[in-house]
């Protein structure tokens, strides 16, 4: 080889070794690079500052000082902050809390760990609150408390949505049992922004522990999260101290939360400020009624002669009903969300347990109207239908889709639901969380619901599971959709001993949607010229859209009362 | 002048500079990844520094491990080469930030001419002829469609930050267009991030001719005449010639004004190249500048008499240039032949491997630009470009006969490479007989190009 072989000009001893004088010697300035404190690479500052603070290398976020926060999210000069000098305060005398707190409000130029305040998003105006990190933690003492409070309340009163970034360690250690009771206070005043119909979103970043994940950082009407963002009650530390094991990798990151259902999406922080204005959009647009009925009514779409296709040439025997209920080519709930809503935001989880694959729900508009949209789940192949539990739901699905029923509710959103089960999700953990308990709950709690409720069963309607979303003023079938008390292949193996004979239970089951509308049980019957398929959908889905069109320009103009009564009475009837 | 110079790349170029820098007598610092340790630039800098794995990225693109290393040598000075960082503004900006010389132009003017829209809009602003087109960027079919019909087809569909052919279609009528315009973007956003794409007139049957330009920090530009670099595979240049067999002394005059203005136009300094595309009524339009040396460069120095990278680190150096137009004369022909680790029996697929044995010709007029060696080991990481032969007659046949005796000599045993298709461009009468368009290989050597 040729190392070492080749004659060089230059030796290691060199004069300007020598030579401390020469000042223009290359150097990489101080702070030119900053260290990833995820990935450890070295990154330039520069490109993290215009990346929204995140590793170009790792994709890891970095803490973002509270008013780059608000810069990020805040319409050029629309933010005016609240509450901006606060009176200290040392409620236990406790020593060196003065002095330490004066020599961070120096450092960082923030007066408490949170800043508060008035801004628009993309136009929407909200109240905002944002903890800054180098504060003590952003650790809630009576200042951070009691500026949430305010910024609440008076949002509260000049009914405004409030948005607060929530990053902490907890409570502040110094002003001890005075911390403790800041949580009560703000989840007192969120509280009372509820009662008043008001928007609260709350967005947790990295890290949110202790007493502000365990009060209104948890409280939000909508619980957004940043990617890999650390949430939990107690630390990890403290978590592995207490029981001796290591935590697994991604414990109480976002991620788990939100598969645990306690948030309801994780939002990268470059969509941030557009996923907030279309929230803050979707909780703020409300066409006046009567206007929006008119309006419906003059828009082309038709829900379609009822009843036309009694007379159809080819005479299916409800067997063959079930069949094409269950086809894996028909058209699962997403898809008509997609084809008859615009601009569907899905949200997740039950806040207790998990979240259930098997029912998807959001809002989206209708002809520019905010609905709340739900639907049982079917995969279209075998990894989506392991994902979505072959559309059997579990209680943490009922329990999802009866919060967002109860936001609905909150927020005066007529409600539309997609029933397409071939029942409630049979088993051991299902039993053990309750699922007799989550079905009861949801007719117990739909009867009393303020809105228009609307229930289409568009592929199967398997007994309790799908009553459990279909207790509604109204309730439909597509044509080819079944809606009974058991499978026939059950109905068959108990009736006859035999569920091989699941055809013949079809026929004495009564369950086609034309058996539904002799028995008076279901009000209407979405036609179909041909099964449901991709081909059709949109053709389909025009229908439908005529007919809920229908369905609103009936039950908007009701009271709250009339609407309660009336699904009363139509179950009562029954 | 510079005490020590970093090389920031690798192979031939980095072994051409390092000479350079030792005949100058500035010491020189290699900088290598894993793949590299024996490769020639590292044995033969006066120091050599180890910054990282084979992945480029990794290595010859990854900025902060190579400006640690210049620091880390006390080298006053950067020279990138071409390709990896060369181009990169970002870099260039770093490279000043930290007190270090970056040896090409300021990042604002490798900004400016890197984004072919920019470059266009300030070329046709400075009075330079462009291709007729789409001045406006598009991102959408129906509107890049709209674009195309009013130009006139054929045109050519190209993304804003495409490069070597990536990118890149024709369409000759309005029923392949949707289909090229979406497969280009789409390349485009996979390679680039970057949708942006642009419609412009297709020139047929264009030679490929670029101006070389030198440009100091006291706004002198001179021109060195032209490349011409027609002969090309996919967008990839094959072999190069100065001067032009289609380029009179006085076409050369009027494309060197053009040129020397269109660099002046945007203040630049150091070596640069004006591309255009000269069609067969002599029109000449601005294609792109390249804001850095090129690959082709020697074919410029063998017919000046100048060496171009000498001239880089003067410039950067601050020194005014040495030469003015009136001093630059062209000299006899030369050609450049680019020979590379491929086999063009199989659609030209990069062949890596240990070279077993070289044999390299010589003899008056031949030129090796190499970092080869017997018993070397091509890495599969890299471009595959293993060696420029470079040849210079008294005319252009003198310098085609010579260069095909040079490829006759030239023997690289142990790996596929591309000599016997560069003989074959040589010997073919077309190219002999200077009728050569960018259309040459795909016209005469189809089998190559399927």
């Amino acid at each position: 080889m040729l190392k070492s072989m080749f004659k060089k000009t230059y030796t290691l001893i060199d004069s300007k070794y020598n030579n401390p004088d020469k000042t223009d010697e290359p150097n990489i300035p101080a702070g030119l690079w900053k260290k990833c404190n995820k990935c450890g690479q070295p990154i330039y500052a520069e490109d993290v500052k215009c990346n929204y603070y995140i590793c170009p290398k790792c994709k890891g976020y970095f803490r973002v000082h509270a008013y780059r926060r608000i810069e990020m999210i805040a319409d050029a000069g629309t933010f005016l902050e609240w509450d901006k000098e606060m009176e200290f305060k040392n409620p236990l005398d406790f020593p060196g809390y003065e002095k330490k707190l004066s020599a961070i409000r120096e450092k960082t130029g923030l007066s408490e760990a949170i800043i508060t305040g008035i801004c628009e998003i993309n136009g929407q105006k909200a109240v905002i609150g944002v903890c800054d990190a180098r504060f003590i933690m952003s650790s809630m003492g009576y200042a951070v408390g009691e500026k949430i409070a305010r910024a609440v309340e008076r949002a509260t009163e000049e009914k405004l949505p409030v948005v607060l970034f929530a990053c902490s360690g907890g409570a502040r250690m110094q002003e001890g049992i005075v911390s403790l009771m800041q949580m009560a206070k703000t989840s007192a005043a969120l509280k009372r922004h509820h009662k008043a119909g008001q928007l609260y979103i709350s967005v947790f970043t990295d890290p949110t522990t202790g007493g502000v994940t365990a009060s209104f950082a948890m409280l939000g009407d909508i619980i957004l999260a940043e990617p890999g963002a650390l949430i939990g009650f107690a630390g990890p530390r403290v978590i592995e101290q207490t029981i001796g094991q290591k935590l697994p990798e991604g414990f109480q990151r976002s991620e788990f939360l939100l598969e645990h259902g306690f948030i309801d999406k994780i939002v990268p922080r470059q969509e941030m400020k557009e996923v907030l204005s279309s929230i803050l959009k979707l909780h703020t647009s409300h066409p006046s009624f009567p206007d929006y009925v008119d309006n419906l009514e003059k828009s082309k779409e038709d829900g379609g002669k009822k009843k036309s296709f009694w007379q159809r040439k080819i005479k299916r025997s409800p067997w063959d009903t079930v069949l094409l209920s269950r086809n894996a080519n028909r058209p699962v709930a997403s898809d008509y969300i997609q084809a008859i809503f615009d601009d569907f935001m899905e949200f997740s989880g039950d806040r207790y347990y998990k979240d259930d694959g098997a029912v998807i729900g959001g809002i989206a508009y209708f002809h520019g109207l905010p609905v709340t949209v739900i639907g049982q789940e079917k995969g279209k192949n075998t990894k989506d239908n392991i994902k979505r539990n072959f559309g059997m739901p579990s209680p943490e699905g009922y329990r999802k889709a009866l919060r967002l029923m109860k936001q609905a509710e909150a927020f005066k959103r007529p409600i539309i639901c997609f029933v397409d089960t071939p029942g409630a999700f049979c088993g051991l953990e299902a039993e053990e969380r309750g699922q007799g308990e989550a079905i009861a709950r949801n007719l117990f709690e739909m009867v009393d619901l303020t809105v228009p409720v609307l229930s289409i069963v568009i592929g199967e309607g398997g007994s309790g599971g799908a009553l459990a979303m279909a207790v509604g003023n109204e309730v439909w079938m597509m044509e080819h959709s079944i809606y009974s008390i058991l499978s026939p292949e059950g109905f068959a193996s108990i009736l006859y001993k035999d569920s091989k004979k699941a055809s013949d239970a079809a026929k004495v089951m009564k369950i086609t949607a034309k058996d539904l509308m002799d028995l008076g049980l279901i009000e209407r019957i979405i036609g179909e010229n041909e099964p449901a398929c991709a081909e059709n959908l949109s053709e389909i889905s025009k229908e439908m859209s005529g007919a809920i069109k229908e369905f609103l320009t009936a039950y908007l103009p009701m009271t709250e009362e009339e609407l309660k009564n009336q699904r009363y009475d139509r179950f009562r009837r029954m | 002048m510079f005490d020590k110079i970093l090389i920031a790349n690798r192979g031939e170029i980095a072994v051409r500079i390092i000479r350079a820098c030792r005949e100058m007598g500035i010491k020189t610092v290699a900088v290598y990844s894993e793949a590299d340790k024996d490769s020639l630039h590292t044995l033969l800098a006066d120091e050599a520094v180890c910054i990282g794995p084979a992945s480029s990225t990794q290595s010859y693109l990854n900025m902060e491990r190579i400006l640690t290393a210049t620091v880390a040598m006390k080298a006053d000075a950067i020279h990138p080469g071409f390709g990896f960082l060369s181009e990169n503004a970002r870099f260039a900006e770093l490279c000043k930030k930290c007190n270090i010389t970056f040896i090409g132009p300021d990042a604002d003017i490798i900004t400016r001419m890197g984004n072919k829209s920019e470059a266009r809009k300030t070329m046709i602003e400075a009075g330079i002829p462009v291709v007729p087109g789409g001045k406006e960027a598009v991102h959408q079919v129906k509107e890049a469609k709209a674009m195309a019909e009013k130009i006139g087809f054929p045109v050519m569909i190209k993304a804003s930050s495409g490069g070597g052919g990536k990118g890149m279609r024709i369409s000759r009528s309005v029923e392949d267009f949707e289909g090229n315009f979406k497969n280009a973007q789409m390349e485009s956003e996979k390679g680039f991030s970057d949708d942006t794409m642009y419609i412009e007139k297709y020139i047929e049957k264009p030679r490929h001719i670029e101006i070389q330009i030198l440009g100091d920090q006291y706004g002198n530009v001179i021109h060195l005449g032209e490349r011409d670099c027609s002969i090309q595979r996919r967008h990839q240049k094959v072999l190069e010639e100065s001067p032009s067999a289609a380029i009179t002394k006085e076409l050369r005059s009027r494309m060197g004004e053009v040129a020397v203005r269109a660099a002046k136009a945007v203040g630049y300094v150091n070596a640069g190249t004006i591309e255009f595309l000269l069609d067969k009524d002599k029109n000449f339009y601005f294609m792109e500048m390249n804001t850095r040396i090129q690959v082709e460069h020697p074919v410029t120095e063998m017919v000046t008499g100048l060496d171009l990278i000498k001239e880089q680190i003067r410039i950067a150096a601050g020194k005014p240039l040495e030469v003015s137009q009136t001093d630059v004369i062209i000299r006899g022909h030369a050609i450049e032949c680019r020979i590379n680790a491929e086999n063009p029996q199989k659609n030209f697929m990069p062949c890596p491997g240990v070279i077993k044995n070289v044999h390299v010709p010589g003899g008056n007029g031949v030129r090796i630009d190499t970092h080869i060696y017997s018993a070397y080991q091509v890495p599969a990481n890299y471009d595959s470009m293993l060696m420029k032969l470079i040849v210079h007659g008294k005319d252009r046949k003198e310098a085609i006969s010579k260069m095909r005796s040079a490829l006759g000599e030239l023997i690289i045993e142990g790996i596929e490479t591309n000599v016997d298709f560069q003989f074959d461009i040589l010997s073919h009468e077309s190219y002999q007989n200077g009728d050569v368009d960018t259309d040459f290989i795909p016209k005469y050597f189809p089998d190559y190009v399927r």
